[in-house]
């Protein structure tokens, strides 16, 4: 016990405590708060609008945000100048989606190519987590079209469901990083009158998608969809390349297309410019949110 | 003998009064653009604060963690003003400059406290006024101050300016318990 207070002992024993007892002060204060906080969320804005160009992204507005689309798409660059490359002729789809909740929408849409109705329900199947325990996100999208020409033949017994057709899809999405976002989409269209015997009525296409930002604002965004059993020589699969200006509040994508029409049926399966002969379109979607 | 004892003592005792800290993960911060168009309002329940017994004062937020009204808003807020996957947090490293004892009666006490104020990755330093309470146990903190987005190259465009107000309130509560 003498020994234990011994003032060289003593004076040890608390030097070591002051030395070892309490954190350095060359720590910075910041780094005695500890690990940082785990903020586990939904990973936000892995596309900049719900539609990559053509086809869905994984987005959906927001519960209660009204989502106002006005889509045009030129004619053909290969008109040349006296169609001043396309410009001076225009087809447009207008359309509306209504966020019900956060994870499902509504939609409704007209084309003016072949005066197509289509109405659509999307919704979030699973979510991409800011921490990745989640890896991907997944959107199931629904869509059925209404095609509103006058018969071809009005002679004959002409059925109202023949002017329909269907398209189920979804969307695995995944942001790889705050720039790069990919996106890979099975899709099932049924039409419910071919043209002929030999035709198909389902057709399974792959799309693949993408979007990489330039700055917090821009991205360049580009899809291709592949029609699994091959498509008639008429058509052929679609590919599109654009950009998106995100204003706040507003999106516009710019984009060059090979697909004239707005709806699934029409770019996924009926996909009419070869881009080699310049077939194509010139053309944008212009978005706006209104919160209600 | 009895001097070494003193030291001994003394240096315990210092070591004791320096290894005096508070803290808390569940601190609450807000903030609040209010503009003629649109009030803009988020809210963090995920700060990070430290106090220690000389004065020295952290504290840390996740941007991710504030939640917003609107979906839309937050991400905004992430992907286009704060850029959260680059700069995860703001924080505060200073210390409260007038701490003495007396701020321990029991009372609410105006101080302020001084040091360098970080979000967007860009640091200003900054005198912040606050109000502190001991209640015997545990320190609560409290404290409303402005930050304007230009002065963290927080860049707004000109098309949606209206919307955000020039200097954004933002309100800190805490209550810190001894670690």
């Amino acid at each position: 016990m003498k020994n234990l207070l011994h003032p060289v002992f003593i004076f040890t024993f608390a030097f070591a405590l002051m030395c070892f007892g309490h954190p350095s002060h060359a720590q910075s204060l910041l780094d005695e708060l500890g690990p940082e906080e785990l903020v586990i969320r939904p990973v936000s804005a892995t596309f900049k609008d719900t539609k990559i160009i053509n086809v869905q992204s994984n987005e959906t507005p927001g519960a209660n945000v009204l989502h106002f689309v006005i889509a045009h798409r030129f004619g053909k660059i290969s008109d040349g100048a006296y169609e001043l490359w396309g410009l001076d002729n225009a087809g447009m789809r207008m359309a509306l989606d209504y966020g019900i909740t956060d994870r499902l929408s509504v939609g409704i849409a007209r084309s003016t190519f072949q005066k197509t109705v289509d109405a659509s329900a999307k919704f979030r199947l699973l979510q991409q987590n800011s921490d990745n325990s989640m890896p991907v996100s997944v959107t199931l999208y629904s869509v059925t079209m209404v095609n509103g020409l006058k018969w071809a033949d009005p002679t004959r017994e002409n059925f109202f469901t023949s002017r329909m057709s269907y398209t189920h899809q979804a969307i695995v999405a995944k942001k790889w990083d705050s720039k790069l976002s990919l996106a890979l989409i099975p899709s099932l269209t049924h039409r419910n009158l071919v043209e002929s015997l030999s035709d198909s009525h389902d057709q399974w296409t792959i799309g693949a998608g993408g979007r990489y930002k330039l700055t917090s604002r821009t991205s360049v965004n580009a899809e291709y969809h592949y029609a699994i059993a091959g498509l008639p020589t008429e058509h052929v699969n679609s590919l599109s390349i654009g950009m998106d200006i995100e204003t706040g509040g507003h999106v516009f994508q710019l984009h060059l297309t090979n697909a004239q029409g707005m709806f699934e049926r029409a770019f996924l399966t009926e996909t009419g410019g070869r881009w080699r002969d310049g077939e194509i379109y010139f053309g944008f979607n212009l978005s706006r949110v209104f919160d209600l | 003998m009895k001097t070494a004892f003193v030291l001994f003592l003394s240096l315990l005792f210092g070591y004791a009064a320096h290894a005096q800290q508070y803290m808390t993960r569940e601190g609450y911060v807000r903030f609040y653009s209010s503009t003629p168009i649109e009030d803009i309002e988020a809210i963090n329940n995920q700060t990070t604060a430290l106090l220690k017994s000389t004065g020295e004062f952290a504290f840390r937020v996740p941007i991710l963690g504030f939640r917003f009204e609107k979906a839309l808003m937050e991400e905004h807020f992430n992907e286009n003003y704060m850029e959260s996957t680059t700069f995860p947090n703001g924080s505060f490293e200073g210390r409260i400059t007038d701490w003495n004892e007396g701020l321990k009666d029991g009372s609410w006490h105006n101080v302020n406290a001084s040091g360098s104020f970080t979000i967007h990755g860009k640091a200003q330093q900054r005198d912040i006024p606050a109000k502190v309470r001991w209640d015997g146990e545990k320190w609560t903190i409290e404290s409303n101050f402005l930050v304007k987005p230009a002065d963290h190259d927080i860049e707004i465009p000109s098309m949606v300016s209206k919307k955000i107000a020039e200097s954004i309130e933002v309100t800190v509560e805490a209550t810190l318990n001894p670690r």
